[in-house]
């Protein structure tokens, strides 16, 4: 079973390492991607001064908790895009028949199609996540919790796009419920919960795990709750339980290539 | 002048086939405005407070006008089109072709974005409706004049990116630029009014196309004047000629630089 | 000793019909109707160890979706297959490591990648200690003559070297069965007999078991023992190559563009299948007479153009059908 394990992650990490080798082929474009991702995510902080100057609580938050839920917000996105970039494409991975080259390997499907690629700007995304660690002064123990939920709100957000994605062996159009689910995830967590009321907030905390991702943490990281905290580890195995039954069940559906041939 | 109908026309109709894509992607769209709505509702202890001058329904009338502005607009795509065609050398075919490339681009954007900017005004309209519990008062010249102005806005909107992709003749990448472009409006042009600006930036902004293509037909929706409105789609006009001017000069020096190259 | 053993596969694709238009598309997205293409009708067979056995058919006859039912692509509707004891179904893992798998349309090579550490990349997916892959790699290297390109990225590759490398990335963990899933489409006539040699010394060397899928008789005729042919759905043949050489291929198709019209009326063996002045077009029975012995009946100096081909599978089919029916 360790083996098993060990032989898993070693091939996953290769995956990545090929990927992000095929990225390095243009320098000059790995870099800009990556430094116009920081920037970017850096303009939208004019927006938060400007509200700020109206009022200095937003929602509950102070300016450098704001400054921290982007830096998460930052740097989930980030982990998630980079190591599992294929995870936001996967509806059409399966519409297209891809998952083929992946089925003949004695390794985990859903482990090898969202690895096989890597968004290089993403990095950028995570750098700009330490970035506000530093303008929101964190301690030691608060950075690498920050580290530490940068990695579970990166695999949740990681495991609601396979979700959503693997509705394609479903549904057509599967790629668009997809492309929005996620586009909406990224618009609740770059706002502070506060600000969200009633059925809204309990949907934060439920089918849209935004708050598992991103809110519970930034209370965690200003004071810290040992069962909170548990929770959230709790939360993110059984969201991952989910997606790979959810996929699973979905592969079972999988038609390959088959469907576009007979379209024809 | 008949041509270029045609072409509005021909676009129009075959994206009246992506009008499902439309919908979806009016959901995302749909779910900025709710965050914003939360947002100022937040914001304002008392929806009749003033901040900057705004209630909190002007504020939230005001971003959803200029967010259905911005995001029906398809402007990535249209700059990415148009750098295409230039570095391919797509471009070449249209120089030999009875029309200009300019009324090409504008006709053929602006006939492929209409259906989509049509549906968002309506069900942007529907949402507000039910964020805020009412429309502003505004009579049917002024709604005819506002929509004259929004259909100014998206066309000088088109010949700005139009400027950029046009870059793409003397420079390597125009994307950058472009997405600076699009941070700046984003950032500064939707989400807030020019009010809410340090008053030493003010005047930049208002000479900046922001004011154009955002600020200005927000503004008349929100707080209708007739005097104002004229200024408004006065300085549009100006805009427009100026922006059209450049791409002209842009175009002839580009083409004349591509037949020395040799294509 | 049977290694693939077929029972009665059965798949069935449901395609969602879409009508004209705007209103079909939004009728289609309240109301979908759905057509049932049915890709693979009640097939069975079974293949003994170290046999190669060619699935022939012509395009949509089930090759494809029979194939990946057995490497563990396809959940099947109905039926038992049994691959080295695995079902597919349920043991795909284990199953993985004891097959190789190469489809001709989808590349499994990185292609920034140098086919070397493409190899690399695979002993580590069939969890292959280091030392025996490099000595594997070592040995495919000269049965796949692959010396002159290993350490070239595979994006500069051939199409045919390409093949080459993808069919040695499928062999690095010793598979028991190879599944080749039209290894030879799109290459040239020469690539071809190249890849098909190579597969023949394979199939040799290791006794590996070689499935493969065709649409080209050619590449059965010379890698094969036996043929297995489908048709929408159905097995049609199980027979030997020999058998179904000398049922239907014996015949062969000239066709000619000649200088001086020619009158092979009457001639024994010879049958005339177009004859418009100065081109022809003559289906030889090689069974009567030898190809040779038919040009030098047109006078090989008045050929301005010829050419020589199999019978199109597609005939051979409908000639079965029409058999069964006699």
């Amino acid at each position: 079973m360790l083996t098993v394990v060990k032989n898993q992650v070693k091939v996953t990490l290769l995956n990545i390492k090929y990927a992000l080798m095929r990225e390095m082929l243009n320098k000059t474009t790995f870099i800009t991607n990556i430094v116009f991702m920081i920037l970017n995510n850096a303009c939208f902080i004019v927006q938060w001064i400007i509200l700020y100057s109206i009022k200095d609580n937003v929602g509950g938050y102070t300016f450098k908790e704001v400054m921290l839920l982007w830096g998460i917000a930052a740097g989930t996105y980030g982990v998630s895009h980079f190591f599992f970039e294929k995870a936001y494409t996967l509806a059409d991975t399966i519409t297209e028949g891809k998952l083929d080259v992946f089925l003949v390997q004695p390794k985990n499907v859903l482990l090898s199609a969202i690895t096989s690629d890597v968004k290089t700007s993403a990095l950028g995304d995570i750098l700009y996540g330490f970035f506000m660690c530093f303008i929101a002064t964190l301690t030691g123990i608060q950075f690498f919790l920050f580290f530490f939920f940068c990695i579970t709100g990166g695999i949740i957000l990681t495991s609601f796009a396979v979700i959503l994605g693997s509705l394609s062996f479903w549904i057509q159009k599967a790629d668009m419920i997809a492309d929005t689910g996620n586009g909406l995830m990224t618009n609740f967590a770059t706002y502070p919960d506060g600000i969200f009321k009633g059925v809204v907030k309990v949907l934060l905390f439920t089918i849209v795990p935004v708050g598992f991702i991103n809110y519970i943490p930034i209370k965690i990281l200003v004071s810290f709750q040992l069962d909170v905290f548990l929770l959230i580890i709790v939360i993110m195995f059984f969201v991952v339980f989910l997606a790979f039954f959810i996929f699973n069940r979905g592969l079972k559906r999988y038609s390959s290539s088959n469907l576009m041939n007979a379209r024809i | 002048m008949k041509k270029y109908v045609f072409i509005f026309k021909s676009e129009f109709m075959s994206s009246l086939q992506y009008i499902l894509n439309v919908i979806f992607g009016f959901i995302g769209y749909a779910v900025i405005l709710f965050v914003f709505f939360q947002l100022w509702e937040y914001l304002y202890s008392d929806p009749n407070e003033l901040i900057n001058g705004y209630t909190m329904s002007e504020m939230v009338w005001y971003v959803i006008i200029t967010e259905i502005l911005w995001s029906s607009l398809g402007g990535r795509k249209l700059c990415t089109k148009i750098c295409n065609d230039i570095k391919s050398g797509n471009i070449a075919y249209n120089i030999c072709k009875p029309y200009s490339y300019i009324g090409y681009v504008v006709s053929s954007h602006l006939g492929s974005i209409a259906v989509k900017t049509a549906i968002y005004f309506l069900l942007g309209m529907i949402m507000g409706f039910f964020f805020l519990g009412g429309f502003p008062k505004l009579s049917l010249i002024s709604i005819l004049l506002i929509a004259f102005s929004s259909i100014l806005s998206l066309g000088i909107s088109t010949l700005l990116i139009l400027i950029i992709g046009l870059f793409s003749f003397f420079i390597e990448d125009a994307q950058p630029f472009y997405w600076l472009y699009s941070k700046f409006i984003l950032i500064v042009g939707t989400l807030f009014p020019i009010e809410f600006f340090p008053k030493i930036v003010r005047p930049i902004l208002n000479y900046s196309p922001i004011f154009a293509i955002c600020y200005g037909p927000a503004k008349l929706f929100v707080h209708f004047d007739m005097l104002y409105a004229l200024q408004v789609i006065g300085i549009q006009f100006i805009y427009l000629v100026v922006v059209y001017f450049i791409c002209t000069l842009l175009y002839k020096k580009g083409v004349k630089k591509l037949n020395v190259n040799g294509g | 000793m049977s290694v693939i053993e077929v029972k009665n596969l059965c798949k069935t694709f449901k395609v969602k019909k879409k009508e004209k238009g705007l209103k079909g598309s939004l009728k289609s997205l309240w109301k979908p109707k759905y057509k049932k293409i049915e890709a693979v009708q009640d097939i069975s067979f079974s293949v003994e160890k170290g046999e190669m056995i060619a699935f022939i058919g012509p395009n949509g006859a089930g090759k494809s979706t029979t194939i990946k039912m057995l490497t563990g692509i396809l959940y099947p509707d109905s039926g038992d297959i049994s691959i080295l004891g695995f079902d597919p179904k349920k043991e795909r893992k284990n199953l993985a490591y004891e097959i190789g798998t190469v489809f001709g349309q989808k590349e499994q090579l990185w292609t920034h990648l140098t086919p070397y550490d493409n190899f690399k990349f695979f002993g580590a997916i069939y969890d292959i200690p280091e030392q025996a892959v490099e000595k594997k790699i070592e040995e495919l290297k000269g049965l796949f003559e692959l010396e002159d390109f290993i350490n070239t990225p595979v994006r500069n590759l051939s199409l045919g070297q390409r093949i080459r490398c993808e069919i040695v990335a499928s062999l690095i963990h010793n598979p028991k069965i190879l599944f080749l899933d039209e290894p030879t489409i799109g290459l040239d006539p020469v690539v071809k007999e190249n890849i098909r040699s190579l597969i023949k010394r394979m199939n040799k060397e290791y006794k590996t078991t070689v499935f493969l899928t065709s649409h080209d008789v050619g590449d059965i005729e010379k890698l094969c023992k036996r043929v297995v042919i489908v048709n929408h759905g159905k097995l049609v043949l199980d027979d030997s190559m020999e058998n179904l050489k000398y049922h239907y291929l014996n015949k062969k198709i000239v066709e000619a563009k000649m200088k001086e019209k020619v009158n092979l009326e009457g001639e024994d063996g010879i049958s005339i299948l177009k004859d418009k002045g100065y081109n022809l077009k003559i289906e030889v029975d090689t069974k009567k007479k030898s190809v040779a012995d038919a040009l030098k009946l047109l006078n090989p100096d008045n050929i301005v153009d010829i050419n020589i081909s199999n019978i199109p599978l597609e005939d051979i089919i409908s000639d079965i059908y029409q058999g069964e029916e006699k």
